[in-house]
């Protein structure tokens, strides 16, 4: 039980850059202050990880404890690694007014029945999100430490967004969540990214948003660069339109940082000047991915520049609207300019 | 010269290039030189506007182990000017001077990043044969660069860690007879392994056959050949996928994967390829050429139907690479040929790159 034990801070020391080892383990708060002292974190991190298993060794340190330095590690720093939104649907009656103890209970409790080797661990954090650390093991093995699931959930909400989660082990784990959560049933949002926070507020909506309005005063109080007063710049009207219409579809200010967007099209190939392919039976199968380190802030230029033409396909534009990454396209699909807020499905 | 069909053509790139070749070069050469053999040359140098379709080459008289290496490698394109006094015979002397040259670089501090470099290396020139099928071309000669460590058993075998290939395919004639008795022309270089070592061999060459290398970029024109030639292969060599890389210059940069399914491309490229009833009585000939308005086609039916969806001008961003299962290109200058079976044709666009990108 110590190999491991140690083997496992160990590779999670090796994770936490040099930098932030020391606010980790304050934030952490099972040292005490003398044995933070005693530790220079200026040398090499190699040294540092030596005293951190001595100390491991001394103090006996559970596995509960490392797991908890972990999980405090990733809460603080989320932006890694790949996260895939979920959503839950068809809520029953009580679904909304399910509260964090009972939640807690109730997903344990369903985990613990579904799998015989497991290792759980709950917290809520400060914005109404619980976060949930599970280690997997089953009828022959003990929980395996080294590769943990992590899962985010908004209390009230249908949201639930997951991280190293398999496929052997993704049914046991959306049963477990609808069971607690209480809804019916969990599918997957087709939107991940690497920035936890990034696809969070994308999903949830918690960006700037642009609406359009009649007047677009406000924009033009924005764009005040008025050089002299009788230098009139013949596109700026133009170019605040097109600014207007680019952040109305993906949002003003900053955007969260997504990227990259996969379209799979399957729909027919239409072209006036070519006879033979217009006619053609079969769909033209192709798959188109935007990549960019902001794809929304990439594709918002792209509009306000010209580059897309205005107003901007529902195509680019459900990115922001629908809070999706990852869409599949056919000649039936709604590609219609009106969409509602919230599309329940799809 | 100017194709002014669609605005698609107008690259920037491309047209700066040819202007400055066709006039200011002819005329500063004129001067320097005073050799009036080069100049019917020059003026004949264009890109093809039709090409023949790639047909498939079974190379059957390359040694299998080289054939190997060409198509397992991805390939670091430059373009050489002619080289005086290269001999194909003396293969064996090159390759013990140019192991000095770089032993010798070695000791002056040459900064190879090869893993455990603490060893000698030692070079061998080979003759590839079997590869050009015109008289006028070089035969290609491919250089190969072995490094036996210090502490290695006798047995084991040397690794190779920097390979090239001196390479002239179907070169175009008229300007191969025009050079002078003495020179061998080699245009195009593909090379693999540390930069170090690659600029070592150039030196090498440079101080050995005054020659000049310089980077040879895969232009936006010539990608669109690849894809058409490529695509044009679906009935033979099934392409699978033809993706298509582009970026665009927003901030920050946008990049656009396009990837096409192989049966749907290539129906497509059948759609767009000119009727071959109408030129004439079929001759062979004519069927197998591709014209640079078919590619224009092609490239512009893909776009429109990118357009259609997503209301985005491609022709706006840089195509930066070309993939299908055949081979991949770059427009770094980077290339691999994954199929034997079209490397000869793909070798003849890149001669034909690297000899209208030289600067003589």
């Amino acid at each position: 039980m110590g190999d491991s034990t140690k083997s496992l801070l160990q590779r999670i020391i090796r994770r936490i850059p040099s930098r932030a080892i020391e606010s980790t383990l304050r934030k952490w708060g099972r040292l005490t202050a003398e044995q933070l002292q005693s530790i220079d974190f200026t040398q090499p991190k190699w040294t540092v990880t030596q005293e951190l298993l001595d100390m491991c060794e001394e103090g006996n340190w559970t596995l509960k404890f490392i797991t908890e330095l972990e999980m405090s590690y990733i809460i603080d720093n989320p932006n890694q690694g790949m996260w895939y939104a979920y959503q839950l649907m068809n809520p029953e009656d009580d679904a909304n007014s399910v509260e964090l103890t009972q939640f807690k209970e109730q997903f344990k409790s369903h985990l613990k029945q579904l799998v015989r080797h497991i290792s759980l661990k709950m917290k809520k954090h400060t914005d109404e999100a619980v976060w949930i650390r599970i280690a997997w093991g089953d009828r022959f093995f003990q929980p395996n430490h080294m590769k943990p699931t992590y899962a985010v959930h908004y209390l009230q909400t249908p949201y639930v967004f997951v991280t190293s989660l398999t496929s052997k082990h993704k049914p046991l784990f959306s049963q477990a969540m609808t069971l607690s959560t209480r809804y019916q049933a969990i599918k997957d949002a087709n939107l991940s990214g690497r920035n936890l926070t990034a696809i969070r507020d994308l999903l949830m909506r918690q960006f700037q948003q642009a609406f359009p309005t009649k007047h677009p005063s406000p924009l033009a109080e924005r764009n005040q660069t008025v050089s002299h007063p009788r230098i009139e710049k013949e596109q700026d009207g133009n170019a605040a339109n097109r600014l207007e219409l680019a952040c109305e579809a993906f949002g003003g200010g900053t955007l969260p940082q997504l990227q990259s967007a996969v379209y799979k099209l399957e729909t027919k190939f239409r072209d006036q000047t070519n006879k033979a392919m217009t006619e053609r039976e079969e769909s033209f199968k192709c798959i188109v991915k935007f990549a960019s380190t902001n794809l929304l802030e990439s594709l918002r230029h792209c509009a306000s520049s010209g580059f897309a033409s205005t107003p901007v396909t529902p195509l680019l534009s459900s990115i922001s609207l629908k809070g999706k990454n990852y869409f599949v396209i056919t000649d039936n699909s709604p590609g219609a300019a009106s969409q509602p807020r919230r599309a329940q499905d799809k | 010269m100017e194709r002014h069909h669609n605005s698609v053509t107008k690259t920037p790139l491309d047209r700066v290039q040819r202007r400055s070749k066709s006039k200011s070069y002819r005329q500063s050469l004129r001067s320097c030189l005073g050799a009036t053999c080069l100049t019917p040359a020059l003026t004949t140098r264009r890109l093809n506007i039709s090409r023949r379709a790639p047909k498939s080459h079974n190379i059957t008289k390359v040694n299998p182990e080289q054939l190997a290496l060409m198509v397992k490698t991805e390939w670091q394109l430059s373009y050489v000017t002619p080289l005086y006094q290269f001999r194909h015979t003396q293969l064996k002397s090159y390759s013990r001077q140019l192991s000095a040259f770089i032993a010798a670089e070695k000791q002056q501090g040459l900064a190879v990043e090869v893993e455990g470099s603490h060893g000698s290396f030692r070079v061998s020139f080979s003759v590839v044969q079997g590869m050009s099928e015109a008289a006028d071309d070089a035969e290609t000669v491919l250089i190969q660069i072995h490094l036996k460590r210090l502490f290695s058993r006798q047995d084991e075998p040397a690794k190779v860690v920097w390979s090239g290939l001196l390479t002239c395919i179907n070169g175009s004639p008229d300007y191969l007879r025009s050079l002078p008795k003495d020179f061998t022309c080699l245009p195009l270089l593909c090379s693999s392994g540390a930069e170090g070592l690659t600029s070592a061999v150039k030196s090498w060459f440079q101080q050995t056959f005054d020659c000049y290398f310089g980077q040879l970029e895969i232009s936006h024109t010539s990608l669109q050949w690849m894809i058409a030639l490529w695509t044009n292969c679906q009935t033979e060599s099934a392409i699978q996928f033809l993706k298509m890389i582009w970026t665009l210059p927003v901030v920050p940069p946008l990049k656009v994967t396009y990837t096409v399914n192989g049966q749907d491309a290539w129906e497509l490229w059948s759609s767009v390829r000119k009727d071959p009833q109408k030129e004439g009585n079929g001759e062979d000939e004519d069927e197998n050429s591709i014209d640079i308005e078919e590619v224009m086609r092609f490239m512009q039916g893909l776009k429109s139907h990118f357009y259609r969806h997503f209301r985005l001008d491609l022709s706006a961003g840089k195509l930066d690479q070309v993939s299908t299962a055949l081979g991949s290109a770059k427009c770094s200058g980077m290339i691999k040929i994954s199929n034997s079976k079209y490397m000869i044709s793909t070798l003849t666009l890149l001669t034909e790159c690297a000899l209208l990108k030289m600067p003589i």
